[in-house]
């Protein structure tokens, strides 16, 4: 199963790293006429064997959703052109849209693979921070015990016990009003990072809690191995499956804060494509019958969520959640 | 031992409170108070009267204190959205969510467990395979989506009621009537938190168990000639629960503080539906409540992980008497 | 050529498609039994609505949030009422009145035979004791239920017979006593007395202590769930054939937050009708289930209000602000009006269920409406012609254009954050402004922290809808009037910060006094053009609504106000009456 789990994953990276070229339509343009539209389907058989081609979509009730194929025009797809590996043709009305349009006309495909870039990096960072942060203060925690592990401890459980949202609310407050996306990346890894790192400390303490009883680890002390050096070369490296598992484990739950942050005013400009707006935007019942592709997004996060539990086969697999 | 709970329970106490205090404070520095709840264009006397009633108009740390001191007797204030006691409130709530988590608990633990001693014991065969494909995928999906689907297929289907904990005919029935009614209610949302839980539980018993199966006591009760299935619930299985506690005393206290997700799509009055309508109108003294309790019971949960953890480990009592 | 297959073979499955035929069959039918059958109104069963917030209390007086509206319509009375759907003035606890030929005096004569849900008799006394609670600035209906400023006076010669005295003429007249919720004497004087009339009926007051005159009494309130109310069997309403009102036995008010959860309930028939109209975008998901006959969708019309957009326009709050040189200018917003394509704009954001619209009255509200009002047709060129006048080019082509001094046009709008189509119609204008140079930046915010902002003028630009509390406009003097506290562009100002402003103050004050309503309607009809002419708030469409109940609900009569359906609930009855109750 792990050559599945590492394909989805790859694939998913790949197509957030070729997102500009593989994109159909720029994932801001938006086609006025073509609200909800769903997704076009591609022909290979017109009177006979042909080239992929599409018919260009047609409006019937803009409130009623319904959508028609011009079958009169065949439009053969374009390979290769504008800079992009494959699209229709946008300016004649008939765009390539493979996974529909929004409740704003954009195409969700191309928001898709470019939210993958934004949201996927976000959440890499932070999870690889929220690790390093943890192991370390879990490490020291375990390792130095007595006051210090208690204060640690504690500490790390007041984060943990503390809803996310209220760090979010009150950091929102003292920010100026208008955020350029950048910022927003760089406060969100932040808030990520500080509400994360508990989730792999509590493990990687109890890790060192055990491993500096072991015999080997006895044995170095015993023949003159400093306390840091112990930490580095013996007792880290048992902790590192753990910190591994823990912090792919982070990876959808930031995802999914993501939205939930934008929630109370810390997210993206609307300019700025990322799965969790794009989630939000979606999250109801009715969109399961009416327009199932704008949930696209929680498919996404279900590929690479399912990609990593298989890449990682011993995880510790509780689903961590940083909702509320 | 004892000291150990004693001060565990007082910790937890001082975190309860350190965390109630933080959301408190967190929300009234906040901008928009509750004040903006009464409309675009309420008239000013209006908003200052309000302000006074609910003692927003005292500096913060002034408030804070009176809070605090009030809390410690459960006295939890007044919540503006609901015009009634902060407690009253919360205690309904709790037994709402209560009742959930005391069953999506259940049935997590019945159908993880059963499955993973499965999966664990008998890696090779199709239905292992199947059990455990179908946790990698319940595992993979968004709890959103989860609950979404489940709410859609029971609305669709007329199987379960569409949202919400008691019929509309359930005003004026007797107790057993509205206990029925309630149980009508109760799946969708217990499957919502169930399944992906069972889920995390069978691959860690399965994990576990598999971990455990070359351990030196196992081989020597099977040479001892003991029968599989003895070996696998006698011996093999008791000291496989370990990390399965740790995970229970996190999904505990994660059950029981409410799922903000699972109650709010599946409008189930619980504590995490609570927290949010709190949180948006800016109802500081319910939201302080309702973090009360949520770091109440997540250190109960962390407590009882604890707890269960020296129960089936003898290594992890030791190291809690050091 | 010969059949390969001998056709008893056939038997079998013949016979399986025409049992499975049958059933399908007869599961439509058991399907349309449910059908309506009779048409006249049958008396019994139950109702079930869901409202979207939790009560905040069962007291009109104390506040005026939309649950507490419209409990007070279930289980309150009024001396007069406008019919929502009609707008026609119709008696109601006061049979019949009189007034006097210069308007500040009017005597109404009181039902005979009305009692409290209670039994006790309703008499002038609660008319007076309700005057009183509406007099004390304390409360919230003191501000809304003023003629000249100054409360109105009741009196009471005898026990049926109340009179009511204006302190000044009032275009609005009787109408406005609409407003005034008849409250019990006998059960809250001693705490409006005792001064704890804020908490007399707040949410743990025992049901049966609010009684009222209205069709329904309060039965339960279960936080978080649901309030019942019940037939209230002493209500004075009868209908044409002398049948006693309300059809009902019982109506429940389901407590549901979310929107999507709503219409959920409301396609699985869980409730029979919600308060809110239908976004455009659940148009599609109601229309599916309209199709499979369980649910009735029906027009409410046109909204009365409009998605408005202005900007802060307070000289002291903007003093130190460069941009506020060209935006205090008409031009500039005339300039912004010209870039927004409003037909476009009812495409995009309303799904195309919308009319544009060129003021803050819309064709929904018939009597004030008036489309001879100066227009701003979508025209760019004009639009930069407007901004060079004023010295606003695009010098360093970076798409936006700048002052001399090079101050750019650029802003932040303010808009609600979890409204789609008022995030829609944000994205939207923002495009409209780029094709000008007119830089849009939309920061969605909860509602909360954009009032908070509006009330301390610390925006540049807010983009929202604001529901007006009143069709007429004399009932509206806080919007319209510059020292009003809800003239949102600049809020309470001592005196008009503008010529126009001045003059519109002088036309309403003369608006609200004046009794001849033609004469009223060409005072309000300057009124508007001199808000089309100025533009301090720029509007755009006004969406077409609707709403939907389940097919077995009688006697709707759809109201484009709130709350649609529930405002004349004594009416409603249910098809098959007690029978046909959901479980």
């Amino acid at each position: 199963m792990r050559p599945v789990g590492v394909g989805l994953v790859g694939l998913v990276l790949l197509a957030a790293l070729g997102a500009p070229w593989l994109a159909p339509n720029p994932p801001d343009r938006r086609f006025p006429a073509l609200l909800y539209a769903p997704p076009t389907p591609v022909h290979v058989l017109g009177d006979g064997p042909a080239l992929p081609f599409i018919h260009p979509t047609r409006l019937e009730s803009r409130l009623e959703r319904r959508f028609s194929e011009d079958v009169s025009k065949p439009v053969p797809l374009r390979w290769f052109a504008d800079g992009v590996v494959v699209t229709g043709d946008p300016v004649g009305g008939a765009p390539l849209l493979l996974l529909g349009t929004d409740g704003y006309g954009r195409d969700i495909f191309a928001r898709l693979l470019f939210g993958a870039r934004v949201t996927l990096a976000l959440a890499v960072l932070a999870a690889f921070g929220a690790a390093l942060v943890g192991a370390g203060v879990g490490a020291l925690a375990g390792y130095a015990g007595g006051r210090i592990d208690a204060v640690l401890s504690r500490l790390s459980e007041f984060v943990f016990v503390l809803p996310g949202i209220y760090v979010a609310l009150s950091l929102r407050a003292v920010l100026p009003l208008v955020l350029p996306p950048g910022t927003v990346f760089i406060v969100l890894v932040a808030v990520f990072i500080a509400l994360g790192w508990p989730v792999v400390a509590r493990g990687v303490r109890a890790i060192v809690l055990v491993e500096r009883q072991q015999d080997y680890v006895v044995a170095a002390r015993a023949a003159g191995a400093t306390g840091v050096r112990i930490l580095f070369t013996h007792v880290l490296p048992a902790a590192r499956g753990h910190v591994v598992a823990q912090a792919a484990l982070l990876l959808p739950a930031f995802v999914v804060a993501e939205a939930t942050m934008s929630f109370v005013g810390l997210g993206f400009p609307d300019t700025v494509p990322t799965w969790g707006t794009m989630l939000q935007e979606a999250t109801s019942v009715a969109t399961l019958e009416s327009s199932p592709w704008t949930l696209a997004p929680a498919g996404a996060i279900f590929f690479v969520c399912l990609g990593i539990q298989l890449v990682l086969p011993d995880l510790r697999r509780v689903p961590v959640e940083l909702e509320g | 031992m004892v000291r150990w709970l004693v001060g565990r329970v007082v910790s937890g106490a001082v975190l309860v409170v350190l965390a109630s205090s933080t959301a408190l404070v967190l929300t009234r520095l906040a901008p928009g108070d509750v004040t903006t709840q009464l409309g675009p264009f309420a008239s000013r006397a209006e908003i200052e009267r309000t302000r006074e009633r609910f003692g927003l108009d005292r500096p913060v740390p002034v408030e804070w204190a009176v809070w605090v001191s009030r809390a410690v007797r459960l006295d939890f204030g007044t919540s503006f959205l609901y015009n009634r006691p902060v407690s009253g409130l919360l205690g309904r709530a709790a037994a709402n969510t209560g009742l959930l988590a005391t069953l999506s608990l259940g049935v997590a633990t019945v159908l993880g467990v059963v499955l993973g001693l499965l999966t664990g014991s008998r890696p090779r065969g199709w239905l292992p395979a199947l059990v455990r494909a179908a946790s990698i995928l319940l595992l993979s999906l968004p709890p959103l989506l989860t609950s979404l689907l489940l709410v859609f297929v029971a609305s669709r289907t007329g199987w379960a009621p569409p949202g919400g904990m008691t019929s509309v005919g359930a005003a004026d029935a007797d107790w057993l009537a509205w206990a029925a009614d309630v149980a009508w209610h109760l799946p969708v949302p217990a499957m919502a938190l169930a399944l992906p839980l069972a889920a995390s539980f069978e691959r860690l018993q399965a994990q576990a168990l598999a971990d455990g199966r070359d351990a030196p006591f196992l081989t020597a009760a099977r040479a001892r000639g003991v029968g599989p299935r003895v070996l696998l619930l006698r011996h093999a299985w008791p000291v496989s629960l370990r990390p399965l506690c740790a995970a229970y005393g996190m999904a505990v206290g994660a059950l029981l503080s409410g799922s903000f997700v699972v109650e709010f799509v599946t409008a189930w009055p619980g504590l995490g539906r609570l927290m949010y309508e709190a949180l948006r109108a800016r109802d500081v003294y319910l939201v302080a409540g309702c973090a009360a309790a949520g770091a109440f019971f997540l250190a109960l949960g962390t407590l009882l992980g604890d707890v269960l953890l020296a129960a089936v480990d003898p290594r992890a009592r030791e190291g809690l008497d050091a | 050529m010969s059949l390969p297959i001998r056709p008893a073979r056939l038997i079998g499955p013949l016979v399986t498609l025409l049992l499975l035929a049958g059933a399908f069959l007869y599961v439509r039918a058991g399907r349309s039994t449910v059908a309506p059958t009779g048409t006249g109104p049958v008396r019994g069963g139950q109702l079930v609505s869901s409202i979207r917030a939790e009560p905040r209390t069962f007291n009109r007086a104390v506040s005026q949030d939309q649950i507490t509206d419209l409990l007070n319509t279930l289980t309150q009375g009024r001396l007069v009422r406008v019919n929502r759907a009609s707008f026609e003035l119709e008696p109601w606890l006061a049979e019949r009145w009189e007034s006097s030929p210069n308007g500040r005096q009017h005597t109404l004569h009181l039902r005979k035979g009305v009692t409290w849900s209670d039994g006790s008799p309703f008499t002038s006394a609660d008319v007076l004791f309700s005057l009183r609670v509406a007099a004390n600035p304390k409360f919230v209906l003191a501000s809304s239920l003023t003629v000249g400023g100054e409360p109105m006076r009741g009196a009471a010669p005898d026990a049926e017979t109340v009179v009511v005295t204006f302190a000044a003429p009032s275009g609005i007249g009787i109408r406005l006593l609409d407003q005034l919720p008849i409250l019990p004497k006998h059960k809250l004087e001693a705490a409006f007395v005792a001064g704890t009339f804020e908490s007399a009926w707040n949410t743990q007051v025992v049901p049966a202590d609010v009684v009222g005159t209205g069709p329904f009494v309060l039965r339960e309130y279960r936080p978080g769930e649901r309030v019942v109310l019940d037939r209230n069997p002493r209500y004075w309403r009868k209908d044409a054939a002398g049948q006693p009102l309300p059809y009902l036995d019982r109506l429940v008010l389901d407590i549901v937050p979310d929107q999507n959860a709503e219409l959920l309930r409301l396609q699985s028939g869980a409730v029979d009708l919600t308060q809110d109209a239908l976004r455009p975008e659940d148009f599609v998901t109601v229309r599916r289930s309209e199709d499979q006959g369980a649910l009735t969708r029906f027009e409410l019309g046109v909204a009365t209000d409009a998605d408005a957009f202005w900007f802060c326009l307070k000289p002291e709050a903007k003093k130190q602000d460069r941009r506020f040189a060209f935006v205090r200018l008409p031009a500039f917003r005339q300039a912004l009006s010209h870039a927004v394509d409003r037909e476009a704009f009812a495409q995009n954001v309303f799904l195309g269920e919308a009319v544009p619209v060129w003021g803050p009255i819309t064709p929904g509200n018939r009597q004030w409406f008036t489309p001879n009002l100066p227009r701003y047709p979508p025209d760019a060129r004009r639009a930069l012609e407007l901004l060079k006048e004023l010295g606003l080019e695009d010098r360093d082509g970076n798409g936006v254009v700048e002052a001399a001094d090079g101050t750019e046009a650029r802003f932040t709008v303010l808009v609600q954050r979890g409204i789609a189509a008022s995030e829609r119609g944000a994205a939207f204008l923002r495009e409209a402004a780029a094709t000008i140079g007119v830089a849009l930046d939309i920061v969605p915010l909860e509602s909360g922290v954009v009032i908070q902002r509006m009330l301390a003028c610390d925006y540049d630009a807010v983009y929202m809808r604001v529901l007006t509390t009143s069709l007429d406009p004399a009932g509206n003097l806080d919007m319209w009037l510059s020292s009003g506290s809800a003239h949102f562009w600049n809020l309470s100002q001592r005196t008009p910060a503008t010529e126009w402003e001045q003059r519109i103050d002088t036309l309403m004050l003369e608006q609200a006094a004046t009794l001849d309503q033609a004469r009223r309607r060409d005072l309000f009809n300057d009124v508007q053009r001199i808000l089309a002419e100025n533009l301090p708030v720029l509007y755009f469409a006004a969406p077409r609504m609707y709403a939907a109940h389940t097919p077995r609900v009688r006697g709707v009569v759809p109201s484009v106000l709130r709350p649609p359906i529930l405002w004349n609930a004594d009416s409603l009855s249910v098809a098959g009456g007690a029978g046909a109750a959901k479980p």
